[in-house]
């Protein structure tokens, strides 16, 4: 039941002031699908009777099956305004006709990187929340990131319905718990003052704000009423939903608006009187099947229903009334047209967050303007598998220009160094194609301002790109996407024929493309690891592994396994010296651990290799008491010349030591990435080389002499400084009601977690606990916990931070100790550490 | 057992006389160097003045292989290769192998192999270390009384030593395939000709007329009947745990193995550590494959063939787009490697016993030639098999056609698609080195700073030149700040293991 075709579609895609790129986000469970299925249901590709029971979005049978979003899906919607309701609309249109691109995203923490890559391409969101459980972790951490992405969102207080038939709450009270969701939600929106966005508050009274029941397929937001009753009451309708909200009161008796309750029992606010009771009348009269009530009271309200659906009865009636009433389709997407801004208007400031390059060159102009006729910039934000086994469609964003079928395009990937041939290929498209929910639809081109998914460019794009015209050499790549996530749950996995193995290979290669987090890779011992965000994601990620890109063949999966970091307690207890093969050269050196957040600010970026040295030395000396010279003396960061650890240089007048810097940066670059315990990459340790002895001839201070020994006496310096364990600690949130907490506790406590807020969320039975909880216990945790609560509560489980093991590894039968054996074991390795007197030489 | 059994010096003297040879090289592993006057001693009195013998030890590579640069040192007509041997063909020189005799239980061994036939219902392939070569008649005649069978139906088979002495083959590729019968160790007199060199072990030579498979593997040789394959058999291996039963393991790494410990006389059958190799060679393929600058380490002068398999690696590497260097450096090690910082990856040709060179200590990974072709060839896939002699590479990777798809390669040491320098694309590249180094810093000069952390540490320099030019330090400077000669400093004395001030 298509309503319109695709040549209608392609027609109103080059009308950029008439599209709105948005996702639906959400915490898990707040209803994003269902609600996105009713808005579905409007641009007729189901048919309307069955929205809210068919998830239209979740296109997989997992999906399906869990009643979870997966993966993010696409669809273009349709919408036609009618004159009267855009005669308030101020900003640029180009008729009537409105074609929506809206992105469904997951609302598991699991699966946050498809949210990320959703909201790269689009420019506003709808953000949905429960009116029962408010604003919840996850809703903060996309909302943040939707934000940080400077996407413009409008608000959406879902599952009405709850509150007029579960909980039965009385006008006030709902009142007042709505007025709390949104607060919460402008809290967390007011962080974000952007001069280029603007407010991106919600406001009810300025429509910003919606309140729908997805399930039932109905919404609102206060335009519909203040249009209902602007003319009752002989004032615009600006400034009648400003009455419909906040502290207006209206008495029917005295028919006064104040602006405080004046205590006379008809008193009531605005919002209760005019919005929230009707809609609680229609809905009991029709539970109560009083036809003979409701007919009259729907009269009134314009509302015409056909004869055969006045046969119905109860919750079916109910429902039936109330989408003809106030249908969600219409009030959402006005709100969207309305209030979302236009890839034009959108693209206006993205730009700064989109471009890599100069904002001055042809190509920013062109994302700037939004301009069809500038040179092709389009984002690759995620690949989706095809229907035909092992081939994946190029799903993204056209910034500006247009992409059409069998154009030569140029690839650039996320390693791309503009005038370099890394990472870049030429190839030519071979289809563009438009996604209308279970259906693809071939189009001659797409114009800027819309998503697109292209064939034929899967075997050159990992998980994103940038794609420009084949001749525009001197175009930057847009910016890589940042994820909330990091995969830090992993398993080995191997194929149980031998013979299967280049079946595992390309499974893999296909799996690391259909999701935008997940890692493939390889681990010393020549065991394949699959790496991903936390246990629900891997669970689906092994599925799809042997399901779709391994054709069934069977595959063995090791227990998940958790990677530690290796770091030291205090300084070196005292100076290590190792000498080189000849005997000729000896290295001088001492660990000790970094300075508090040290390690953090290298990781966010904040402190790296490719600082200015002057703007590093300022800002190790004043954050973290480092000597102002000695910050520009450190000669490398590592592993991977980036990581969290750093060689110092605390000679005095040596000779020679330029000589050998970069055969000890390659030996430490070497040992910081397999540290001496458990060959795990090191953390926090900064390493000062105190002195050093050199051979007066070249010959016998070669990279072959010194490359070997900084390694050991790098291992001996570490092993000398108190070595500890760091282990990944998630940071779980969990929601349940009050007599789950004493289970909440308890699996805690046993799984080596701690809560550390405790916060009962106001005007619900519900509580908000906060824990950390070691990764490495938290396998089976959500259904330890299911168990531990009936069911009632639901963990969401986030990487935080790294968390000193306090027990020492070097004492045989500790803690650590036990977990260095079993990393050993699992690498292959030796079961003893490699001891001291292997790495240190005494004179 | 008695030193002149064990040292077999009367075959060897027969061995030199029937040959008319005067000057012998005897080349003894460092582990029976202190027997080697007395061999020598013993063989003189043998042969009489009219022979000189020479006394080798200290092998610049493997002291399986026989040392061929050394006998020709004092221009010896033949070598006798005393211990251990890898059997790999030699280029010039003639050469006779002692494998020594260890001692072995018969009686014990047998019953083990017994036991295994009840166990496994499959036929039963025994394969065994050379030292043991010795005592494979009588194990024959002891499992045949013990089996109440004649060896040929009972379900074991015996792998026989396929000669002892070598002639050479010359470093030129004789089509002809050409083995001579033989009985095995006891007909010591038959001199065999072993011609081209060819141990080949998969690529079968298929006689038509014989309905028989012969496979040969590290100086031994087995038939199996046509329709047969390896993994219906128990391979069962009598010997200790060296690089030899590795190679075993590696090569029929699909076959059910059992290993007879002589010395223990017990039979094991755990061979994790060995699996656990082929996975790791498996990671370094995989991590070969992100190599832009490759080193070929030499690993032998001897073998056969060897020039032409370092011709070949090295169009393999320039095929794959990447740069070659040949280095020569005696046994490698840590220290030795660590001074081609610039190399991700080094393949090394030798002997097939020593040709698994794998330390935590080594900077790049060390792999071998059948390895590199798995590399750096496009689209071809490890499927399990595993050729460790470099000799069944030069005929079988030839035939290798690479459809190429056109596909970008997927790195799992880096868990994404990478960009191959196309060996197509580098048209160019064929510039005088002297020019290239110019151009890399005139480039290195260009580019900020930054990049030099990525070409030193991560692997992204293409060529030495570009390396050296992204090094910090480059060498002395020309122009000194103060041109007048320094005044003279007292230095230290002493030695480099503490010099006097140090004590």
């Amino acid at each position: 039941m298509v309503k319109f075709t695709v040549e209608e579609l392609r027609r109103i895609m080059d009308m950029k002031h008439n599209i709105r790129n948005m996702s639906v986000i959400a915490h898990v469970d707040h209803g994003k699908s269902t609600l996105t299925d009713s808005l579905v249901a409007a641009a007729g590709i189901i048919a309307q009777e069955v929205a809210g029971d068919v998830r239209m979005t979740d296109t997989r049978q997992d999906e399906a099956e869990r009643g979870i979003t997966i993966k993010s899906t696409g669809i273009s919607l349709y919408y036609e305004m009618s004159d009267e309701s855009l005669k308030n609309y101020k900003g640029e249109r180009n008729g009537n006709e409105y074609l929506i691109n809206l992105i469904d995203s997951p609302g598991h923490v699991d699966f946050s990187s498809e949210v990320t890559a959703a909201l790269r391409i689009t420019d506003g969101a709808l953000v949905v929340v429960d009116c029962v459980e408010g604003v919840c972790v996850q809703t903060e951490t996309v909302l943040r990131q939707a934000l940080g992405e400077r996407i413009r969102p409008v608000l959406t207080v879902n599952k009405m319905d709850r509150c007029f038939l579960e909980l039965q709450v009385d006008g006030e009270e709902a009142y007042q718990t709505f007025q709390r969701v949104i607060e919460n939600a402008n809290v967390i929106m007011a962080t974000y003052e952007d001069p280029l966005l603007g407010d991106v508050q919600v406001y009810p009274e300025k429509g910003t704000v919606a309140f729908s029941a997805g399930l039932h397929g109905w919404a609102f937001t206060l335009t519909n009423f203040a249009k209902m009753y602007a003319a009752k009451f002989g004032v615009d309708e600006a400034k009648m939903m400003e009455r419909l909200w906040g502290e207006n009161y209206f008495d029917p008796a005295t028919k006064k608006w104040t602006n405080k309750n004046t205590g006379s029992p008809t008193c009531k606010r605005g919002f209760v009187q005019f919005c929230y009771e009707p809609i609680k009348q229609i809905i009991r009269t029709c539970m109560n099947d009083q036809k003979d009530k409701l007919w009259p009271m729907l009269q009134k309200l314009g509302v015409s229903m056909k004869s055969d659906e006045k046969e119905l009865m109860g919750k079916a009636l109910m429902k039936r009334v109330m989408q003809t009433w106030l249908p969600a389709s219409s009030a959402l997407l006005e709100m969207m047209i309305f209030h979302l801004p236009s890839p034009s208007k959108a693209q206006k400031y993205r730009v700064e967050n989109l471009y890599e390059g100069p904002l001055d060159d042809v190509y920013a102009n062109a994302i700037r303007n939004c301009d069809p006729e500038g040179p092709l910039m389009l984002y690759v934000s995620k690949m989706i598998p095809a229907s035909d086994k092992g081939r994946f469609f190029a799903f993204g964003r056209v910034f500006s220009g247009r992409v059409s079928t069998g154009m030569k395009v140029r690839i650039m990937g996320p390693n791309y160094v503009p005038g370099q041939k890394k990472d870049l290929y030429v190839k030519s498209v071979q289809r563009t194609v438009i996604w209308m929910g279970k259906r693809q639809e071939s189009v001659e081109d797409v114009p800027c301002g819309n998503t697109v998914a292209m064939v034929g460019l899967d075997q050159f794009i990992t998980k994103n790109a940038t794609l420009t015209n084949e001749k525009e050499a001197d175009a930057h790549p847009i910016r890589a996407m940042k994820f909330s996530v990091s995969p830090v749950v992993r398993v080995a996995v191997q194929c149980k024929i031998a013979s299967d193995l280049p079946k595992l290979v390309e499974g893999l290669k296909r799996l690391a493309k259909s999701d935008p987090m997940v890692v493939c890779t390889i681990e010393e011992s020549g065991e394949h690891i699959i790496a991903g965000a936390g246990e629900l994601h891997l669970e689906i990620c092994l599925k799809d592994l042997q399901e779709d890109f391994m054709g069934g063949a069977e595959i063995v999966v090791s227990d998940p396994v958790v990677s530690f970091r290796e770091t030291v307690l205090e300084k070196s207890c005292r100076t290590v010296m190792s000498k080189s093969p000849n005997k000729h050269n000896r290295l001088y050196m001492e660990a000790r651990p970094m300075e508090d957040g040290l390690a953090e600010a290298i990781d966010e970026g904040r402190i790296g290799p490719r600082d200015d040295p002057k703007v590093r030395a300022k800002i190790l000396s004043e954050e973290f008491g480092w000597d102002k010279d000695l910050a520009k003396k450190i000669w490398c960061f590592g592993p991977e010349t980036t990581g969290p650890n750093m060689v110092v240089d605390m000679c005095k007048g040596v000779q020679y030591l330029n000589e050998i810097k970069d055969s000890v940066v390659a030996g430490f670059q070497w040992a910081s990435k397999e540290g001496a315990m458990a060959e795990e990459n090191m953390r926090g340790i900064c390493f000062e080389v105190c002195d050093v002895v050199l051979h007066a001839d070249a010959i016998h201070r070669g990279g072959g002499q010194i490359i070997p020994t900084a390694r050991r006496v790098i291992y001996a310096s570490q092993l000398t400084a108190k070595p500890r364990l760091l282990e990944p600690v998630y940071l779980v949130e969990i929601q349940a009601p009050e007599q789950a907490l004493g289970g909440i506790y308890g699996v805690l406590n046993q799984k080596r977690g701690h809560v550390f807020e405790e916060l009962q969320r106001p005007g619900t039975p519900l509580y908000n606990i906060k824990a950390y909880l070691p990764v490495i216990e938290s396998f089976g945790f959500s259904g330890t916990l299911r168990a531990a609560t009936s069911g009632q509560a639901f963990p969401q489980c986030v990487f935080d931070h790294w968390d000193m093991m306090s027990s020492d590894p070097l004492e045989p039968g500790t803690q650590a100790a036990q977990l260095v054996s079993d990393i050993r074991k699992r690498k292959g390795l030796k079961d003893q550490m490699t001891p001291l007197s292997e790495y240190e030489d005494k004179l | 057992m008695d030193f002149e059994s064990n040292y077999e010096i009367s075959r060897t003297a027969d061995f030199i006389r029937t040959r008319n040879f005067t000057k012998v090289a005897l080349q003894f592993p460092d582990e029976l160097l202190k027997e080697s006057t007395r061999v020598a001693k013993a063989l003189r009195n043998e042969l009489g003045k009219g022979v000189r013998l020479y006394v080798m030890a200290d092998a610049a590579y493997g002291s399986c292989c026989v040392d061929e640069i050394g006998a020709s040192h004092v221009d010896a007509d033949c070598v006798v290769h005393y211990g251990h041997a890898c059997m790999s063909p030699t280029s010039t020189l003639l050469a006779l192998f002692v494998f020594g005799k260890a001692s072995i239980d018969v009686n014990a061994c047998a019953k083990s192999l017994r036991h295994c036939l009840s166990t496994a219902n499959k036929p039963i392939l025994v394969l065994y270390g050379l030292e043991y070569a010795h005592a494979l008649e009588n194990l024959k005649t002891v499992v045949a009384e013990l089996l109440q069978l004649s060896v040929s139906n009972s379900g074991v088979h015996f792998a026989e030593v396929a000669c002892s002495s070598i002639n050479p083959s010359g470093d030129k590729m004789t089509d002809k395939k050409q083995l001579y019968s033989h009985n095995g160790v006891s007909d010591n007199e038959e001199v065999h000709k072993y011609e081209d060199g060819n141990t080949s072990l998969i690529s079968v030579n298929c006689n038509t007329l014989e309905p028989c498979t012969k496979y040969s593997l590290g100086g031994l040789i087995w038939t199996m009947p046509v329709g047969h394959k390896m993994e219906d058999y128990l391979l069962l291996w009598i010997g200790s745990e060296n690089p030899a039963f590795t190679n075993v393991v590696l090569t029929f790494n699909n076959c059910e193995i059992v290993r007879y410990d002589a010395e223990e006389s017990n039979l094991l059958k755990d061979f994790a550590d060995q699996r656990r190799i082929l996975k790791r060679r498996y990671y370094l393929v995989e991590k070969a494959k992100d190599a832009n600058i490759v080193g070929i380490l030499v690993g032998t002068l001897g073998v056969a063939g060897y020039l032409r398999i370092i011709q070949q690696m090295k169009e393999l590497i320039e095929g794959a787009g990447k740069k070659s260097y040949t280095l020569v450096m005696g046994r490698p090690n840590s220290a030795k490697l660590a001074n081609f910082l610039e190399c991700d990856v080094f393949v090394y040709v030798s002997c097939a016993q020593t040709a698994l060179l794998d330390s935590k200590e080594f900077l790049a990974p060390v792999i071998t030639p059948f390895e590199a072709v798995l590399a750096f060839s496009r689209g071809s896939k490890w499927t399990g098999e595993y050729v460790i002699n470099f000799q069944d590479l030069t005929a079988s990777t030839t035939s290798d056609v690479v459809n190429d798809t056109e596909e970008a390669r997927f790195s799992f040491i880096q868990g994404g698609y990478v960009e191959d320098i196309r060996p197509l694309e580098n048209g160019g590249e064929h510039k005088e080195t002297s020019l290239a180094l110019a151009e890399a810093t005139e480039k290195a000069l260009n580019l900020q700073n930054q990049c030099t952390d990525s070409v030193l540490f991560k692997g992204k320099a293409t060529s030495g030149a570009e390396f050296f030019a992204a090094r910090s330090f480059q060498g002395l400077n020309m122009q000194y700040e103060n041109p007048l000669p320094q005044s003279y400093v007292i230095g230290r004395t002493g030695r480099a293991s503490g010099y006097e001030d140090e004590k």
